[in-house]
């Protein structure tokens, strides 16, 4: 209950106080933003963990990423070919529903890398931000390559393909060049 | 889809809390979300990336918090008092005296027009984080002093001051501009 005697609001002010809107939609990215940051910390999804996590803070984060992203070239260049080849041979077992939820793995890794990346959306001049941001597009333009050669007449695959190859001609990014940028592993 | 086949907020949260459900959580996070957003934004005078940053960070302290809520307020109140707290820290990281405002502190409305009157909203966010927050809390959610005394930190009789400082700030502010078409110094 309201119980302010000292200064009163006049009826109209009331009035105008009740028609203020309760409820505004954010946008659609906060969920999956949110989303990510739950199953990230273990709260969501399986293996939940119960502790709080320990590399709330971002530089902790981004030494993470660093060490992370050097041994990962490391170590993928020295297994690099033997491990290709079987995991070919193991995707190539998998039934399509193993490989679909392959797929939906890889692509909630993908948001949450990019919604990591995005805490660094206001240094947009760090080279970091600026290589992170260049893989993110072109690993966007691979995936949307695989996805027409999986479903070529499935046109939103198409039309998503055309509208990267547009942008990529008009910023002078040949395609080959590009993608041959970037390590995968 | 009938209401009677909606389930309840306790049996998502559990289904989250017992199993990590991301489906039950998807569902409270909607029914929740845009009361959490909008009280956030307008807690912090409109500023929507922190609004952003409140609510990620409010579901995220709600689900770590969650095995020990004891249902004994509803979980939107809960939800919104975690959020009023993550509002508070924000806030006082800006300004650690943020909630000591004086009339000296009180704002004033550069270069609006002759004429022109801003709006509840826009009046809102113009007022200082301190008074904002009372007006916001007593007026707009219906919260008594005892709540805001608690829930701040502060004295019922600070709540009371503040917020009659508040209004008087806020009236100022809206009616600024037919202030000075009439000629008088607001």
């Amino acid at each position: 209950m309201n119980d302010d005697q000292e200064f009163e609001l006049t009826p109209d002010e009331r009035a105008a106080f009740a028609r203020l809107p309760r409820e505004q939609a954010p946008g659609r990215m906060l969920e999956e933003r949110t989303v990510h940051a739950l199953r990230a910390q273990g709260l969501l999804g399986r293996g939940r963990q119960t502790s709080p996590p320990v590399w709330r803070t971002w530089p902790t984060a981004a030494a993470a990423a660093v060490a992370l992203f050097v041994s990962g070239i490391a170590v993928g260049q020295w297994i690099g070919s033997r491990t290709v080849a079987e995991s070919m041979t193991a995707v190539r077992d998998r039934s399509a529903l193993e490989a679909a939820a392959a797929v939906q793995r890889a692509g909630s890794a993908y948001v949450t890398a990019l919604a990591a990346l995005a805490e660094f959306a206001d240094s947009t001049t760090n080279p970091g931000f600026v290589q992170g941001r260049e893989v993110a597009l072109t690993a966007l333009y691979a995936a949307a390559r695989e996805l027409t050669q999986l479903t070529p007449d499935d046109p939103l695959a198409v039309a998503i393909r055309q509208r990267l190859e547009a942008f990529r001609s008009a910023n002078g990014n040949g395609e080959a060049q590009d993608i041959h940028r970037v390590a995968w592993f | 889809m009938p209401a009677a086949i909606e389930q309840s907020d306790r049996d998502l949260a559990d289904q989250v809390r017992l199993a990590g459900e991301e489906q039950a959580f998807r569902v409270l996070y909607r029914r929740h979300t845009p009361a959490l957003y909008r009280f956030a934004l307008r807690l912090l005078g409109g500023d929507e990336l922190e609004a952003d940053d409140v609510v990620q960070e409010t579901w995220i302290k709600a689900l770590e918090k969650l095995p020990g809520f004891r249902w004994d307020a509803s979980l939107r109140t809960w939800l919104t008092g975690i959020a009023l707290n993550t509002c508070r820290s924000l806030l006082r990281r800006r300004d650690r005296h943020w909630l000591e405002v004086t009339d000296e502190r009180a704002p004033t409305v550069p270069g609006l027009p002759v004429g022109e009157r801003l709006d509840l909203e826009a009046g809102l966010a113009r007022l200082p984080a301190g008074y904002r927050t009372v007006v916001v809390l007593h007026d707009v959610e219906g919260y008594t002093h005892e709540e805001i005394a608690a829930q701040l930190q502060i004295a019922v009789n600070t709540s009371k001051s503040q917020l009659s400082r508040a209004r008087r700030a806020l009236r100022r502010l809206l009616t600024a501009g037919d202030a000075q078409a009439e000629g008088v110094d607001a």
